[in-house]
């Protein structure tokens, strides 16, 4: 039984077929040799998939959050890696979409409905899970910004054609001094380094880049002045769900290649011991839950009802039922996991319940409405509080 | 028994393990991950060191320290580098199947060596089918005169290519014989023997994994380790044993991961202050240090009942099946500790020393996935408390 609707199971189906002709058979040796997928943002343009969250007015195919996370799911069944490339890419235009003028979204999603991708720099060396500690600065010059300093771990770095950079106008206010920028990729000044070279999602690109004078125009600064801590945590809770339906792609593959492997190694013995059967169930439980998790919160969004604490809770959720299906489905085949692209599956869930916040930071905003002395909606809570 | 001397000695090589890891396996084990090539002069070191020898009788060049004492060894050089400790582990296994099965034959023409590092031993146990017999390539032995004719496949052979010489388990042709398998001892150069191309592991890299297939090998009968119908009981001691030096191994890991993260905490700055100091990092590590201090009792205990000769399965048992549940958490905790620098597998810009725990993280899987069904301990632990 499925409550979607004809419009979102025809987008299934089709991020269905795209991933298992294009993304499936390649998954492995870009997991191997660690390159970036470039070819698949050639074999999606046609589709737009990379302009899925791009209002229609804007040229983009304007799906629903639910829609999109159909498609992030069959994405994340494929490969993680390459979900990634699209999940973040969604993320630096979610900043766009909640700050943005009409002007700088036209601006800004041009390149993403031809097919081009963008990235979301927050994070920076002393700047983790502490957000507000960053060091890059914006100076007002007469006709816009001067940004200096650096961002890391920043995923579509290299590849990306716009940035949506986080930089502090004023770092005498600390959080309520961070604004946020639209930074083209050519501007002078604007200098990438190395590749990072991680344990999972490996052909999804890391990079740390530098920022030396970059002058932007006024008509960059998403907002106003100061609203970049706003708009980080807001990009951020429409983001994070994003990443927990990956992983319930992720959870799901894994489950189903362990199960395939059983039933091809033990012809003819439809049912293995109990403890298995368990496990198994177990297995399937937990990705039905988190699958439903993802669902419940994209509805709220869809229907305009705040949604930040469930944001939170399907990141964490969804992100650690991907770690233990993996590490179960590894396990529960032994050698053979241990050998095939289950492992890949778990060491890319690893790092999911690391980016985008790590998992412990989701916590202390969950608690933080657990704990509300009177029960609210986490999202009027203040960010950076 | 437990004595003071006995502890002693134990402390003595714990010490002695911990110092050639420190001198020699710490400035190897990025590099070995990343090339994967088997690291034969660090062999020949610990070879030097006394290490292949421990768990050997003098008579045959080891210093018959206990098994107890090996996983001492294990643990600390697990802490540096697990490849070798898992390299280590096979050649010690096949020794000790020798040692306690093999004729004065076999012993005189393979102990000395073994414990010498001049010969590389390993175990040839698993099969791709369900158990091993059943399966179209299972390795199944025929009698030919007064020997024997070797046909069929064994599979996830480790140290498979860098050994001289496989303990390897076949099943007799005629069914009839005997219930269980039969244990052989294969030089590596015997005909018909070829090692298949190395399997790509996630981690432990630099201990070759590969199949071994065997077309008509003819082995003489002097090859027999062990009665016709003793294979079986030689697996399962093998196994036990094998899941207390790999129970080692695990720990050894785990608590250098713990060490990483809690350093990695101390300095680790975020909202004013090192991230050690925020409760829920020090429950992570604490949950990290927790587990392999207990399987590391467990480890230590079930050694000791090895070494005292009283029945040890179950407990073995218990431990694998310990860390089946906890290992692998071990390295997902901690990693999580370290955040990006725990996930990467070269250091970022900035970053000076050499990150481990992406390393650690697939290594500790493969410790210990990389044998045996993960559900075996079960059904022993079962019988034992039934």
């Amino acid at each position: 039984m499925s409550n979607l609707n004809s419009r979102q199971q025809m987008a299934r189906q089709s991020a269905k077929d795209f991933v298992a002709h294009h993304i499936i058979p390649h998954a492995a040796e870009f997991d191997k040799s660690g390159e970036f997928h470039a070819y698949l943002l050639k074999l999606a343009k046609p589709s737009k998939i990379f302009a899925m969250a791009v209002p229609k007015d804007y040229g983009g195919l304007g799906y629903d959050a639910t829609t999109q996370s159909l498609v992030l799911e069959e994405w994340g069944y494929g490969c993680a890696g390459m979900g990634t490339t699209l999940a973040a890419s969604i993320l630096s235009m979610e900043s766009v979409l909640i700050a943005g003028t009409d002007e700088q979204k036209a601006r800004y999603f041009a390149p993403m409905v031809a097919g081009e991708i963008g990235a979301f720099g927050l994070t920076e060396p002393s700047a983790g899970s502490d957000v507000g500690a960053g060091t890059t600065t914006a100076t007002k010059t007469a006709d816009g910004y001067v940004l200096n300093g650096a961002k890391c771990w920043i995923t579509n770095g290299s590849f990306a054609s716009v940035h949506v950079i986080f930089a502090q106008t004023d770092p005498s206010k600390g959080t309520k001094g961070i604004s946020a920028f639209i930074v083209e990729k050519d501007r002078p000044g604007f200098a990438l380094g190395d590749v990072e070279h991680k344990l999972g999602l490996r052909s999804s690109n890391t990079v740390f880049y530098s920022l030396k004078d970059v002058h932007v125009p006024a008509a960059n600064l998403l907002g106003k002045e100061g609203d970049g801590m706003k708009i980080a945590m807001k990009t951020l809770d429409m983001a994070r769900p994003a990443i927990a339906a990956l992983a319930v792609g992720v959870a799901q593959r894994s489950l189903d290649e362990c199960v395939k492997h059983l039933q091809e190694r033990f012809p003819g013995k439809p049912y293995p011991g109990q403890s298995l059967q368990f496990e198994l169930a177990d297995m399937q439980i937990q990705v039905e839950a988190a699958r439903q998790v993802v669902r419940h919160v994209m509805a709220l969004r869809d229907a305009a009802v705040p949604f930040s604490k469930e944001s939170a809770i399907s990141k964490t959720f969804c992100t650690d039922v991907a770690m233990n299906v993996t590490a179960s489905a590894v396990r529960l085949m032994g050698s053979y996991g241990y050998t095939s692209e289950l492992g890949k599956f778990m060491r890319d869930a690893k790092i999911m319940q690391i980016y985008e916040g790590t998992n412990q930071i989701q916590r202390l905003v969950i608690a933080r409405a657990v704990l509300a002395p009177t029960p609210i909606a986490v999202s009027t809570l203040k960010a950076g509080e | 028994m437990m004595n003071a001397t006995m502890n002693e000695n134990r402390a003595k090589i714990a010490k002695s393990a911990s110092v050639f890891a420190a001198e020699t396996l710490d400035p190897i084990a990025s590099n070995l991950d990343h090339t994967g090539v088997y690291p034969r002069a660090v062999i020949e070191q610990l070879a030097a060191e006394g290490f292949l020898g421990l768990f050997l009788p003098e008579k045959w060049g080891g210093t018959d320290a206990g098994f107890a004492s090996y996983v001492e060894a294990v643990q600390a050089l697990s802490r540096s580098c697990a490849a070798v400790a898992s390299i280590l582990n096979n050649h010690v296994l096949a020794a000790h199947a020798i040692d306690r099965w093999g004729n004065e034959s076999q012993k005189t023409e393979y102990l000395a060596a073994l414990a010498a590092g001049k010969k590389l031993g390993t175990l040839a146990t698993y099969e791709t089918g369900s158990t091993p017999g059943v399966g179209t390539d299972a390795l199944i032995a025929s009698r030919h005169g007064t020997g024997f004719t070797l046909t069929g496949t064994k599979a996830f052979v480790r140290n498979a290519g860098a050994a001289d010489v496989y303990v390897v388990f076949a099943t007799l042709e005629l069914a009839a014989e005997t219930d269980g398998m039969t244990a052989f001892l294969v030089d590596a150069n015997t005909p018909g023997l070829t090692v298949g191309p190395e399997l790509d592991t996630m981690g432990l890299k630099g201990c070759p994994v590969a199949h071994l297939t065997f077309l008509n090998v003819s082995l003489a009968e002097g090859t027999l380790l062990g009665s016709v119908t003793g294979g079986t009981a030689i697996a399962d001691h093998l196994l036990a044993v094998g899941a207390v030096a790999e129970g080692a191994q695990t720990v050894g890991i785990g608590k250098a991961a713990a060490r990483h993260a809690a350093d990695y905490a101390k300095h680790r700055v975020q909202f004013r202050h090192p991230v050690a100091a925020l409760q829920a990092i020090q429950t992570m590590l604490t949950e990290v240090a927790t587990d392999s201090h207990l399987a590391w009792l467990g480890v230590q205990q079930t050694a000791q009942l090895i070494d005292s000769g009283a029945p040890f399965k179950a407990e073995a048992a218990m431990v694998k099946a310990f860390l089946a549940r906890f290992g692998s958490r071990m390295l997902i905790e901690a990693c999580q500790v370290e955040g990006g620098l725990g996930i990467s597998e070269t250091a970022p810009k900035g970053v000076r020393e050499n990150l481990p725990l992406a390393r650690m993280f697939r290594d500790i899987a493969g410790t210990t996935l990389l044998d045996a069904p993960a559900d075996f301990p079960d059904k022993l632990i079962a019988e034992a408390i039934a």
